[in-house]
């Protein structure tokens, strides 16, 4: 069985880390901290992923905690959310002093803004609060911004915004026990679904490769896999509202974390779960389609998914490895799976001990 | 950030609780000093028992319109505590107490009450009911006369007076701004610009200088930061924005403070009509402001909040301009409550005259007929200002934004924003002479709240409303069958709101100036910016608790 190992530590945050973020295309870290900073990390020599250094402190931008850090889709920018209710826009001076330097500033949130996310194209930035919001801006010239909508129909506090990995659909999660799908028509965008199940907060979501499976962890201890039907799908799922697909739960990851579940990352090149929260541990998941023969629980015949128009078991989550105290007695509030094949088998996660460390996959 | 109009697309309740983030503390009055046990009885009442025994009842706390207002941990239309303080059961009151003041014959406690109704209500109902605004109008004359109320005006009457004075505040901005340079003027001859004048009348064609950069006519304060705008003055500040939407001026006050230099500092419709019911009415018929009772019927929840600012109350009377404030859909809850559910069967009643937009149908020398102003259903004031800067400023007659003469008009973006551009006649390309814009909904106020404080704002005047669509779909609206989707019945309301209304220029409204000349002793008068115009207010920005987790 692959088992997890760890390649490196990296000091330097002086509080908790809340996210960590890779460059979509260089081995490059970006992660961000209650000390209201972000600290690029890059390997000291390519060959080796146990040697890190800090390469940039990104400093001064925000007064309260960073609570997220996104990397453009082109590497070029950073975002980063803070609970100072703002969202920065970070670039790097490549001319002269190599420092990253904070470009324009996001306003309108209420408070605490908890998730960003760079659409797929690099087009859109969506942030999310505690104010209950999302919004969503255009990326314009100048590194202006246009503020394209502000989508209020979640209850409570917004935890997590994603993307759709290729198009302009975002997903949201919230302390609403509720996911919301949202997607543009003419003139606004609107949500298109509102995913029910989970018994608690939903505290992180991620996207499969295809952007036709979505994973959500909560504080209900379980994780959850939902899968879109298209009108007129094969399984016979009703889709209510003309042209519009639903998403359903097709898995549930249950008995396995025994505390919340903070973050969840669907690797987007071999497709492996990883997920991490307050029980210390670090696991892995792959992810098989129920067998046609196999008894497996909540799995429903062709006449009971009519008549519940429920898919039930489509999918089984199975532990592939586990690190336990991954982060020493500390809840892990980040993972994250390198972005592209180069490094498909490293993992980042980041804690609240302060550190962020670095994982690798590997097969005996 | 939020307030209601982007929250009555989906929610049809429209009423919101206040939010987790309220920090106001809540003050009762202590009656004893000694502690004791607190007791609940069966009704819910609380009550102190002191250590002899002695039960004293606890008043209950509450919250009013004006904490709220002080605050800036709720948003802006906190329904569900400002009910108490302004609605129909106010009304109510106040007319049984006037049949008690005329059965014992104390007319002490008698209040001469009035009713002012707004032309996008008239709409509403008239949507709703499948009848024409003129008909609604005379309908609600009736039903409020049937209970009570005194005399029943218009609000279109008042919007005249503010459409008046916010053209005229708009120019004098412009002159302003101009002689201190905050703006320059166009060139309205229209040659090159003056950069390149310099050299003489040099000739169009000649190599070097063919196409000349366009000037930035709106001069950058803080670009490429976000810090505000320094110390920009009221009387010069360009963009000039609309002030009608209380939605918008109180998330102003409590969030974009540097905003409010620019916010137009003419009362809105209801405030003005609130001015002449007291003041005005008043003085004629020998009522003090305390001895009327004023109603508007308004499209939205946030007209209480207005009503209820501090700068609209006399502390010598201890009376507001106006009492309360109640929305269409209360008035409809009105109808159920006196046992009248069809609209069509009411009577009609003609309107009074005075404070009303209603003539003698100049063809027939009969009916009565509505008039008012032109433009848009969220009160023309983009419409005016730009007919009325196009005339004073640059000597162009004609403009008509409604019907796209004399300027251009583009929706950018979305529905819910719209730029109307004037340029010189005769020089289409040039610099605009007047670039506007009518920014709706929650979305196009954080662009245009962005634009102004980064210095990037090319508009000179901005007609701000909360509401998507304005208000014509404001919050307090009737809501439509729910067979009708809401895009489709705003065009309805919409259309209804100019159904019959015959088109007339505010400054052709006789009434004007006679006010002018008897009440307010001119124009430009201390009076008349008593009773016309009102400032705005910052609210601090208290810390957040500082006990919120930090999850």
């Amino acid at each position: 069985m692959p088992r997890l190992e760890q390649l490196a530590v990296l000091q330097g945050h002086e509080d908790r880390v809340w996210c960590a973020s890779w460059h979509p295309t260089k081995p490059i870290l970006a992660t961000c901290s209650g000390d209201k900073t972000v600290r690029i990390w890059q390997a000291t020599n390519a060959s080796d992923p146990t040697q890190w250094q800090c390469i940039n402190v990104l400093e001064g931008g925000h007064k309260r905690t960073i609570r997220s850090v996104a990397w453009s889709p082109d590497g070029r920018q950073l975002a980063t959310g803070s609970f100072d209710a703002t969202t920065g826009i970070w670039e790097r001076d490549e001319d002269e002093s190599g420092d990253y330097e904070c470009v324009a500033t996001l306003e309108g949130h209420e408070n605490e803004t908890k998730s960003i996310a760079w659409s797929k194209s690099g087009a859109l930035l969506a942030t999310c609060s505690r104010d209950k919001s999302v919004w969503i801006w255009e990326v314009e010239e100048d590194n202006d911004f246009e503020c394209l909508s502000v989508l209020q129909e979640h209850t409570q506090d917004v935890k997590m915004v994603a993307w759709h990995p290729n198009e302009e659909l975002l997903a949201s999660a919230s302390y609403d026990d509720t996911i919301k799908i949202w997607r543009d028509d003419d003139d606004d965008w609107y949500c298109a679904d509102t995913l029910q199940g989970h018994e608690s907060t939903v505290w992180a979501i991620d996207f499969d490769p295809s952007g036709n499976h979505l994973v959500s962890a909560s504080a209900d201890q379980t994780l959850k896999i939902w899968r879109r039907y298209a009108p007129g799908n094969a399984t016979g799922i009703m889709t209510p509202r003309r042209g519009e697909a639903v998403w359903k739960c097709v898995a549930t990851v249950k008995d396995q974390h025994e505390r919340c579940i903070y973050s969840v990352s669907w690797s987007k090149v071999h497709g492996m779960i990883a997920s991490s929260g307050a029980d210390n541990i670090i696991r892995l998941f792959s992810v098989q389609e129920v067998d046609e023969s196999a008894a497996v629980e909540g799995k429903l015949t062709p006449e009971q998914i009519k008549a519940t128009n429920e898919p039930g078991v489509q999918l089984q989550a199975i532990k592939v490895t586990e690190v336990p105290s991954a982060h020493g007695t500390s809840d892990i509030n980040s993972v994250a799976w390198y972005p592209n094949e180069d490094h498909a088998d490293w993992l980042a996660s980041g804690g609240d001990d302060g550190s962020v460390r670095i994982w690798r996959v590997v097969r005996d | 950030m939020a307030f209601s109009g982007a929250l009555t697309l989906s929610d049809l309740n429209d009423f919101i609780s206040p939010s987790q983030a309220c920090i106001k503390p809540v003050e009762v009055a202590k009656t004893s000093e000694t502690q004791g046990a607190i007791k609940v009885d069966n009704s819910g009442s609380y009550y102190e028992v002191s250590q002899d025994g002695l039960e004293t009842k606890l008043e209950t706390a509450t919250i009013s319109l004006n904490d709220c207002l002080a605050c800036s941990g709720c948003i802006t239309s906190a329904e569900s505590v400002l009910v108490t303080l302004q609605s129909q059961e106010e009304l109510y009151n106040i007319l049984q107490q006037n049949k008690v003041a005329i059965e014992t014959n104390d007319r002490s406690t008698h209040r001469t009450v009035v009713v002012s109704i707004s032309p996008q209500t008239r709409a509403s109902f008239a949507a709703k009911y499948n009848l024409t605004p003129l008909q609604v109008a005379r309908k609600l004359t009736w039903f409020f006369k049937n209970l009570g109320v005194h005399m029943v005006f218009d609000t279109s009457f008042s919007r005249d007076l503010a459409l008046l004075e916010t053209g005229r505040e708009f120019v004098s901005r412009y002159r302003k701004a101009v002689a201190k340079g905050v703006i320059k003027t166009p060139n309205l001859d229209g040659s090159a610009p003056e950069s390149t004048t310099a050299a003489g009348d040099m000739e169009l064609d000649t190599p070097q200088e063919v196409a000349p950069k366009p000037r930035k006519r709106i001069v950058r304060r803080g670009a490429a930061s976000d810090e505000p705008a320094a110390a920009v003055e009221t009387e010069s500040a360009m963009p000039m924005l609309a002030s009608a939407c209380p939605g918008w001026i109180c998330y102003a006050e409590k969030t974009h403070g540097y905003m409010l230099p620019y916010i137009s500092e003419t009362k809105s419709p209801q405030q003005i009509m609130g001015s002449l019911v007291k003041n005005h009415f008043g003085s004629l018929h020998g009522l003090t402001p305390n001895q009327i009772y004023h109603v508007c019927v308004m499209p939205c929840y946030d007209k209480k909040l207005e009503a209820s600012r501090s700068d609209f109350y006399s502390d010598l009377y201890q009376t507001r301009d106006v009492d309360c404030v109640i929305t269409s859909t209360e008035v409809e809850k009105m109808f159920g409550e006196q046992g009248l559910t069809d609209m069509s069967a009411f009577g009609e009643r003609d309107m009074d005259l005075g404070y009303n937009s209603v003539i003698k149908d100049p063809s027939t020398g009969q009916d009565q007929v509505l008039v008012g102003a032109a433009g848009n259903a969220s009160g023309g004031f983009l419409e005016y200002v730009m007919q009325y800067a196009a005339r004073e400023l640059f000597g162009i007659d004609g403009v008509d934004v409604d019907q796209a003469l004399g300027v251009e008009v583009k929706t950018v973006r979305n529905a819910d924003f719209k730029e109307v551009t004037l340029e010189l006649p005769g020089q289409p390309g040039a610099e605009p002479l007047l670039k506007f814009a009518a920014a709706y909904g929650f979305r196009n106020i954080q662009n245009l709240v962005r634009k102004v404080k980064t210095g990037k704002s090319p508009y000179h005047f901005v007609e701000v409303m909360a509401c998507p669509s304005g208000c014509i779909n404001g919050g307090g609206q009737l809501k439509q069958d729910t067979s009708i989707p809401l895009k489709d019945w705003i065009i309805q309301v919409d259309e209804q709101y100019r159904n019959g209304v015959m088109a007339r220029k505010p400054e052709d409204n006789p009434a004007l100036a006679q006010l002018y000349r008897e009440w307010l002793g001119g124009v430009d008068t201390p009076k008349a910016k008593e009773q016309l115009r009102t400032g705005y207010h910052a609210v601090e920005q208290n810390l957040v608790n500082p006990l919120a987790v930090k999850w």
